[in-house]
């Protein structure tokens, strides 16, 4: 595979998993779908690599991860030091200036992306995506606008893969300090009417002809948690009628704040109305049914609406998955009834 | 010449027919009173048939269909039933197969089906008027086929999602407590349109178009019978007859007044019924509510599954789930069936009839078109090329003689090897496990309540509680008389009856089963009904006033 620095999800699919890492690479597989995606671009582990060589900081960590050790740290009993080590590394690495050549293709892009989104500036969240599980936390920044503070948020999310953590598992692991195989999305902020999941099988009675959309307003951490009661509508895929739907009272909702997401109240006039019009709630229908055809397997996905667009312009997502539920096998089912049958003519 | 037997080798025969069933039961629901030779060939051949070929089709364990007898214009049957235990393993094995395509999509299978049968009626409505005498015969022949089919499909289809039914009852009474009398099992089966349903209300729709039109007087103050005349007076007039011709032709055309009988005119024939219906919702300011009424049964019904669900444990659900969708299919089936087969059907044979009746009557063969009923196909195959050159007249007198006897003196209910009581028959039948039988047939069997001191019992078949004015209804034609609110106390009830539904507070039957006509109706329009009190019509009379409380099945007399 022909490795590039940045790329657009479009370009992406599940094989690029190792090339931009799972969120980057699951994101490239919606759009393959033709699931609409909050737009944005992915920095591949290459440009992680290129980053680190061009600015020498690969040899840096080294040396002063080195120049401890000599010196006679304990990487597992001083914590202390190893707290103000890993400070001391991130901060080296988010001082050092992006090499003019990556710079030029992350601002490209992100010019790029506020042209099609339409809006100068486009708030972006910045996000890792590891290829493999690593220890430790990645960072994640939300809200971040214009050029400079997006390659500053980008440097951001690689210091990050150097926590204590990651450090000292790389040291026991006999790996190099830098190694880090992190890709980074950088996609634009949704503005959140409601968001929620749908799941295209009824899971606990294995029911494959309904789908239940769950929904709240703001972000759907709320719903995902189940902190609060979510509207709930159950839909018959095949005549596509919403069959009967329950409005919660949505007391909370999540809205992003400065460095995150934040727990708001739902304004009282709002709590008991439907967080989606019936034709957003068919929509969304539809869309997942045509990810499951895709799939072959009923789907768990989440979805969000964005106030800023038109529908169906407005509805994103944010996640596909296999559903969990309980099977119901249609044959043994049958059989079963056939059985019942035939006691009643042995009666 | 010798008068041959109605319907040769079939005839009711005392002497041998004991050795093949101690008794043979009348069938009250469909030949009272007793039918004319023509039919009784049809219905006593190829019902017969229809119910061997399904109960071999499904390989039912227990049951092979029904024998049939004629014996005096009345249908006498006797239930086939598999002794052996042996054969009925390995019935059962094969059954096991053949039930397969009802529990997966028995919908699917019935569409199927009708779009059969209404492409052979189609090819049927060949203008008789034209046909060469060949042609007629061919047209008649071919109708025998079609009518043979009809109850092959009829009868399959009836076993299969019965069987569903009786079990569906079974499995309520094991898992809730409740079985087809009870309410909560009505509304498990209300709140679905069927085709019946929709040619009702497009009558009522008529009826409205008349109002608009500003045809209500003339509606008003014209005899149904005469109405075609007086709407073809005015341009107006002409032009909802043009509406309603269509109607006819396309939907509701073939109606009979009897569903098992071909001796009276199909509604394309003879519209009065069709008119008196539409009069009678203007008279009486009947307004079409059941697809209101509808929603408000299938949100009940909903709701009622969703309890219900909520009682059965959680692995049971599934199955349960699967038998209850397949016994409510049997709801709409039994109402939705009679438009597509039985009352289709029957309209095609009485159309093929009656075109050979008109030549047989014009070449000189006959007297009269209607004489053709006293006669069999095996007489109209005699002289169906040249009906010139054969005299049926007198076959048609000596059998027009004897129906004109058996309908003066009615048919027993039963006949019995001497020595065999009754509970013995009711023994063998419900030993059979034959879900028409039980189902539609025979019914549940009413238990008296003497705490109660109700002053008749039946069996409910819908629930709820009304107190009205008895109407005692034998025929079509006496429909007219009731007025809204009123009871009515019948026999039995026919498909051509349902609109007047809409204005009955309840319905009383001397027979019926929860699958029944009057029960499948009454549970649509939400009245109460109570079936199987075997003398409701000899107890109850004309403007009695009554409390009906089906829940219970019980009967009050309030001005005694």
């Amino acid at each position: 595979m022909n490795v590039k620095e940045l790329y657009w999800l479009d370009e992406l699919s599940k094989e690029h998993n190792d090339v931009v890492g799972k969120k980057c690479a699951n994101l490239g597989e919606l759009v393959k779908l033709g699931l609409r995606v909050p737009y944005g671009f992915a920095l591949s582990v290459a440009a992680y690599e290129t980053f680190m060589e061009q600015t020498g900081l690969k040899d840096t960590v080294v040396q002063i991860v080195e120049k401890e050790t000599k010196a006679g740290l304990d990487v597992d009993k001083e914590i202390d030091k190893m707290i103000a080590l890993s400070a001391n590394i991130r901060e080296t690495i988010e001082r050092c200036d992006m090499p003019p050549g990556l710079a030029r293709q992350i601002s490209d892009y992100y010019a790029e992306l506020q042209r099609k989104v339409g809006i100068t500036d486009v708030p972006c969240a910045v996000r890792s995506s590891g290829a493999v599980s690593m220890p430790g936390q990645m960072e994640t920044y939300l809200n971040v606008r214009g050029e400079s503070e997006i390659i500053r948020h980008v440097k951001r999310v690689w210091a990050s893969a150097f926590t204590t953590r990651a450090i000292v598992f790389r040291i026991h692991n006999n790996m190099p300090i830098s190694w880090a195989p992190i890709g980074i999305a950088v996609i634009m902020m949704i503005e959140a009417k409601s968001a929620g999941v749908i799941l295209t099988v009824l899971p606990s009675a294995g029911d494959l002809e309904r789908a239940i959309v769950e929904g709240n307003f703001g972000l759907g951490e709320s719903v995902v948690s189940g902190e609060i009661t979510p509207d709930s509508f159950i839909v018959n895929k095949k005549d596509m009628c919403v069959e009967s739907r329950s409005i919660g009272e949505k007391t909370k909702m999540v809205v992003y704040g400065e460095s995150g997401t934040t727990v708001e109240d739902v304004p009282v006039e709002l709590r008991k109305t439907s967080c989606l019009e019936d034709h957003e709630i068919l929509e969304i229908v539809r869309i997942a049914k045509d990810a499951e055809n895709h799939f072959g397997n009923p789907q768990d996905m989440e979805w969000v609406v964005d106030k800023r667009f038109v529908f169906p312009e407005n509805i994103f997502w944010v996640q596909a998955r296999g559903a969990k539920y309980t099977k119901q096998d249609a044959g043994k089912n049958e059989d079963y009834v056939i059985d019942l049958m035939l006691q009643l003519f042995r009666k | 010449m010798k008068v041959y037997d109605c319907v040769p080798g079939l005839e009711f025969d005392e002497s041998v027919d004991f050795d093949v069933s101690p008794v043979w039961f009348q069938d009250a629901t469909h030949s009272v009173p007793p039918w004319t030779p023509m039919f009784g060939w049809f219905w006593v051949n190829f019902c017969r048939h229809g119910m061997q070929y399904g109960a071999e089709k499904l390989s039912l364990p227990t049951v092979k269909g029904w024998d049939w007898r004629f014996k005096d214009g009345g249908g006498y049957l006797a239930l086939l039933i598999v002794q052996d235990p042996e054969e009925r393993r390995a019935r059962e094995e094969r059954f096991k197969v053949a039930i397969k395509p009802f529990i997966e999509d028995f919908s699917g299978m019935w569409k199927g089906f009708v779009d059969e049968m209404v492409g052979k009626y189609d090819k049927l409505k060949i203008n008789l008027d034209t046909a060469t005498n060949i042609e007629l015969l061919e047209n008649f022949e071919e109708t025998i086929n079609v009518c043979r089919r009809m109850w092959e499909i009829h009868m399959y289809m009836m076993y299969g999602v019965y069987t569903a039914f009786v079990l569906f009852e079974q499995m309520t009474k094991q898992l809730l407590g409740f079985d087809d009398s009870g309410p909560q099992f009505h509304k498990l089966m209300s709140g679905f349109d069927n085709k019946s349903f929709q040619v009702d209300k497009g009558l009522f729709d008529l009826a409205r178009k008349a109002e608009e039109m500003g045809l209500k007087d003339l509606f008003l103050s014209t005899e149904a019978a005469n109405m075609k005349t007086a709407l073809l007076q005015s341009p107006k007039g002409q032009e909802y007859l043009k509406t309603f011709d269509d109607f006819m032709e396309k939907e509701a055309g073939w109606r009979l007044e009897r569903m098992a009988e071909i001796n009276v005119p199909t509604w394309l024939e003879d519209p009065t019924p069709a008119f008196a219906v539409i009069k009678m919702a203007i008279e009486k300011g009947m307004s079409y509510n059941l697809d209101e009424d509808r929603k408000k049964h299938e949100a009940e019904r909903l709701a009622t599954e969703k309890e219900l669900l909520e009682k059965i444990a959680p692995e049971q659900r599934s199955w349960f789930k699967t038998i209850m969708k397949l016994a409510q299919d049997s709801a709409w089936f039994s109402e939705e069936h009679n438009h597509y087969l039985d009352l289709y059907a029957h309209a095609m044979v009485r159309r093929s009839a009656m075109g050979v009746g008109t030549r047989f009557a014009k070449e000189g063969a006959i007297d009269a078109r209607d004489d053709i009923l006293f006669l069999i196909p095996d007489e109209v195959r005699r002289a169906g090329i040249n009906p010139g050159m054969f005299n049926l007249r007198s076959v048609v007198n000596r059998r027009k003689a004897d129906w004109e006897q058996w309908c003066k003196q009615g048919n027993a209910p039963a006949y019995m090897k001497e020595g065999f009581t009754f509970e013995d028959a009711m023994k063998g039948l419900v030993e059979s496990m034959d879900p028409i039988a039980l189902k539609v047939v025979v019914g549940s069997m009413p238990v008296a309540r003497p705490e109660l001191k109700a002053d008749l019992f039946g069996v409910c078949g819908s629930p709820g509680t009304v107190e009205g004015t008895v109407k005692v209804v034998w025929t079509e034609a006496e429909l007219s008389k009731i007025v809204k609110g009123d009871i009515m106390v019948a026999p039995t009830t026919s498909p051509s009856w349902t609109p007047v539904f809409s204005i009955l507070g309840g319905v009383i039957v001397d027979r019926g089963a929860s699958l029944s006509h009057a029960a499948i109706v009454g549970r649509e329009y939400g009245i109460p009904v109570v079936m199987n009190t075997f003398e409701g019509t000899k107890v109850l009379k004309d403007g009695m006033r009554i409390r009906l409380d089906a829940n219970m099945g019980a009967i009050y007399i309030l001005d005694k």
